[in-house]
């Protein structure tokens, strides 16, 4: 068979956020993720005097980088990316030197006290490679975030992506990150 | 079979070629794998229905060795509409609780001292059983309450208060909807869904929808507002989540909402804008009303709502352009002010009269689904009167519901009778009914107090016996079916064996039953129940279909419409919809929603307003560790002006003090919200000792909330009390 080729990524319309936290709570339980630390966040702004008021939430998580540095600074290679584009960590690799949470201009990563290693989003792969959407994806009420394949013209990223004015965090940092946001 | 949730779920239609998982996806099979998560024999995937809140989602259990490790979303249910929320996700953490209730308990110390004995069931039951005879043999049946909140097994409660004999069953509405079920009701004969999916302009007073979160009306509403380019109109005395995503938000001058209406009525009446057709067809009153509303002016409501004149005018000329897509929301949990049921009723009236009724994008009266029942011996009514006098004082409102707030001020001065016994289930009402003091002074008038929860509520602690309900996640339940525009109906059944001493609240009811004489009336099984009710849904092979997919749908698009027939007799007197209400007439209420301007805040308080965010709604998801982490404490929010004036900063200490109560939290300094406005979350500022994230953790606002009602419902009246500030 042959593979086809592909890279996931994700496009969020931050607009429809309601700031409801379903989609942490989806991956606590989903990735056993300790109290205290987050794979996905929701970043908020809030502008503005009385009555003129305006509050922006923004989720947030791993960028799933073309050019990930905190893969390029990792000295024992644990941290890896996927032909698929998603970046993980190899945990048996792992020493727990925590380079990479140093080098990731999105604050990412996390150290996993009980497991001395570090962690991160990974775009849930034990589901995607299954067929199955990522655990915050699924659960959001709003349907914030839409995964899926750039490489495939089907998909509706691909389509969000070229109707949709877009952008990426920080594009400067070089790292080519990989989450969308509509605007 | 399972081909929405595939469809629904898949995000790769490739996918099944590559990976094989893909194409063995289905409910009940384990449908994906993870490192260390293999496909061993011992996993599954059960379908059922998330209790956390009164929403009943759809939920798949994924169990792995007997442990429930994740909730993912079943779309097969249109109400849930393929999400779980923050609060459904954490369940999990309900069964794994550390401070959950383990075995019954009997209280050894004061009550609310906090010193407990471990004991059998046996003992449990015997000694409540016990202690209800005795109550039973000094003051009748009727010296026992029976207080419960909205629940699948509620209905087993209730039964065994009414079998004991007693009238004083009270329920959650009057600390919630009351007011709205009333009110619709009362105009159309029934309380109707509204087709946020189909609405093109949403006006909403309050119910923040973005941050209580009721499906499908949430994921319609956003999808509404920022892809289908609804128009949402918010009115909220505080820049909520909703308000942020509102096209229109009017920081309304609070309680004055019906003044905005009734100029919205007046405007589209002398503009000759309502549906002149549908009000002549199928309602009734209109010339009273249109009479009613003269005085109403956009002039006149700008000065009491505080929103411009010009802008009711053009909302008003927008609304009734959009109709019938077009919608004045009702929301939920609508006890806030004294006219409650008054202003409930001049929306459904403003809904009626530009004709959007059983419409498309409008309000739409619910399908049902037929249900078996299971028939089990009847018991003789009981005698008694009820002790809130319900009969003389709220004719109208809902006998089996009672009025929670008026039986309390019965129950404390003894009149008509005593009442000595207070069985509760699933319900707190130490944190649900305001004036926390004189749930405390009717809590010690009573010989006895049983409570039935899953976790150790303020209320289970000031008990005297305490029975620890098995999680949903641990039992099986009744069916329910969900009416609606997409009626539905679904199914909770077990996931995993309850993992401590606990049992479902069936079984406590047998067991108190068996000991007071009623056995008789409770003499089956969940299973038997179940299936009773399986046998008469419109569904083939039901059993087998609910439990393989713990949901069902009525499949093709909503019918809107029905009616609409010109013989079509709404459930009122009239037959008609009653814009004036000749019920009302006689039961002592005005015909016509009539304004009374409230009473403002004296200068140096603030009226006290409160609400939810997405991942709180009851107070007992506070103490949930996945959603507590989200938010540790509660906090007053306050503006920067008058917080100016008082020297407050955020993060500062300061004292809360209304005519009933003080406490004291941390501020929050915020542009957010009315500077004649403070604000705080529920849920917080616990007395359990077992509700150790929360324990003296911020601030109750029962503890603040003085009482008060709305005339016609008895709904509480949450936002009528004002509060003094200042730096602790
Ligand atoms: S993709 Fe998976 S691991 Fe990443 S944030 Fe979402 S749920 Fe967590
Ligand atoms: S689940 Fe969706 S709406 Fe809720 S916080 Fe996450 S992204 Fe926002
Ligand atoms: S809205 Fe959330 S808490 Fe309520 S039933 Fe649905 S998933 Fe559960």
């Amino acid at each position: 068979m042959a593979m086809k080729k592909r890279r996931y990524a994700l496009v969020i319309d931050s607009r429809k956020c309601i700031n409801c936290k379903a989609c942490a709570v989806a991956c606590k339980a989903e990735n056993e993720v300790p109290i205290g630390n987050f794979r996905n966040w929701i970043n908020e702004e809030h502008q503005g005097e009385y009555p003129k008021l305006r509050i922006d939430f923004e989720p947030e998580q791993c960028h799933h980088c073309e050019h990930p540095s905190c893969v390029r600074v990792c000295p024992t290679g644990a941290s890896w990316q996927r032909k698929d584009g998603v970046v993980l960590v190899a945990e048996d690799d792992c020493i727990g030197c925590r380079y990479c949470m140093i080098a990731c201009p999105y604050d990412a990563r996390y150290f996993h006290e009980e497991s001395g290693t570090v962690h991160k989003c990974t775009f849930c792969t034990h589901r995607i490679d299954g067929g199955v959407l990522p655990a915050c994806v699924e659960t959001c009420p709003s349907k914030v975030r839409v995964f899926g394949d750039l490489e495939d013209p089907a998909s509706r990223i691909h389509e969000l992506l070229s109707t949709r004015r877009h952008h990426v965090k920080e594009p400067q940092t070089g790292n080519g990150p990989q989450l969308y946001y509509l605007v | 079979m399972g081909t929405t949730r595939m469809d629904r779920r898949l995000f790769l239609k490739a996918a099944g070629a590559t990976a094989g998982a893909a194409t063995t996806l289905q409910v009940g099979c384990l449908s994906y794998f993870k490192k260390g998560r293999s496909a061993a024999a011992d996993n599954r995937e059960v379908p059922t229905t998330c209790e956390l809140c009164p929403n009943k989602c759809s939920a798949i259990a994924v169990v792995e060795k007997g442990v429930v490790k994740k909730l993912n979303p079943n779309p097969e249910n249109p109400k849930s509409r393929d999400m779980l929320c923050a609060r459904g996700n954490a369940a999990i953490k309900q069964v794994y609780d550390p401070d959950r209730l383990k075995q019954p308990m009997i209280r050894v110390g004061a009550r609310g001292e906090g010193k407990w004995k471990a004991v059998s069931w046996d003992e449990a039951f015997d000694f409540a059983a016990k202690k209800l005879a005795e109550v039973k043999a000094k003051h009748g049946p009727e010296g026992t309450l029976w207080s419960s909140t909205e629940g699948f097994q509620e209905v087993f409660f209730k039964n065994l208060g009414l079998a004991f004999g007693s009238p004083n069953l009270v329920r959650h509405p009057t600390l919630c909807l009351a007011s709205v079920n009333l009110a619709y009701s009362a105009t159309f004969g029934t309380v109707p869904s509204f087709d946020l999916l189909n609405s093109k302009f949403v006006i909403m007073s309050g119910a923040n929808r973005f941050e209580s979160i009721i499906t499908p009306d949430t994921m319609d509403l956003i999808g509404g507002v920022m892809e289908r380019k609804a128009k949402l109109v918010y009115l909220d005395p505080r820049f909520t989540v909703t308000a942020a995503k509102a096209d229109e938000w009017y920081p309304i001058k609070p309680g004055t909402d019906l003044a905005f209406i009734l100029a919205m009525i007046h405007v589209i009446i002398k503009e000759n804008r309502h549906s002149k057709d549908f009000v002549a067809a199928y309602t009734t009153g209109f010339d009273q009303l249109a009479e009613h509303v003269k005085p109403y002016t956009p002039e006149w409501a700008e000065k009491e709502t505080e929103i411009p004149a010009k802008d009711i005018v053009r909302i008003a000329r927008e609304f009734s352009d959009a109709a019938p897509r077009a919608l004045y929301y009702a929301g939920r949990r609508s006890s806030w002010y004294q006219n409650d049921f008054q202003m409930r009723r001049a929306q459904a009236i403003l809904n009626a009269i530009v004709g959007n009724w059983d419409q498309v994008g409008g309000m739409v009266p619910n399908a049902k689904l037929p249900k078996g029942e299971f028939l089990f011996m009847p018991w003789d009514e009981p005698k008694a009167p009820r002790v809130d006098e319900i009969d003389k004082h709220f004719p109208l409102a809902a006998k089996g519901d009672g009025v929670y707030l008026k039986l309390r001020e019965n129950v404390l001065s003894g009149k008509p009778y005593p009442v000595k016994a207070w069985m509760v289930y699933k319900q707190d009402p130490m944190n649900a009914m305001p004036d926390q003091a004189k749930t405390l002074k009717m809590i010690e008038g009573m010989d006895f107090i049983g409570v039935i929860d899953v976790q150790m509520s303020d209320m289970a602690w000031y008990a005297d016996v305490v029975f620890p309900e098995s999680t949903y996640l641990e039992r099986t339940d009744p069916v329910e079916v969900m009416a609606g525009i997409w009626p539905a109906v679904v199914y909770r059944q077990q996931v995993v064996k309850p993992i401590h001493d606990t049992k479902p609240n069936l079984e406590i009811v047998q067991g108190l039953a068996r000991r007071l004489g009623l056995a008789d009336y409770f003499d089956y099984t969940i299973e038997q129940w179940v299936e009773a009710e399986f046998k008469e849904l419109p569904i083939p092979l039901a059993a087998e279909h609910m439990k393989k997919h713990g949901v069902w749908a009525a499949s093709g698009q909503p019918s809107y419409g029905k009616t609409l027939t010109p013989d079509h007799r709404f459930v009122t007197k009239t037959g008609k919809i009653e814009l004036f209400s000749e019920r009302l007439q006689e039961a002592g209420a005005d015909p016509l929603p009539v304004y009374s301007a409230p009473v403002p805040p004296p200068s140096d308080r603030f009226r006290l307003i409160l609400g939810r965010v997405g991942y709180f709604t009851h107070a007992n998801q506070t103490n949930n560790v996945w959603l507590n982490e989200h938010m540790k404490e509660n906090d007053l929010w306050i503006n920067p002006k008058p917080a100016e004036r008082l020297g407050i900063r955020s993060g500062s200490i300061v004292q809360v003090t209304s005519s009933v109560g003080t406490v004291k939290l941390k501020a929050r300094v915020t542009e957010e919200i009315r500077p004649d406005c403070v604000f705080m979350l529920h849920g917080f500022g616990k007395k359990s000792k077992m509700q150790s994230l929360v324990y003296n953790v911020g601030a109750s606002d029962a503890v603040l909330l003085e009482t008060a009602w709305d005339k016609v419902s008895g709904n509480a009246a949450f936002h009528e009390t004002f509060v003094k500030v200042a730096n602790a």
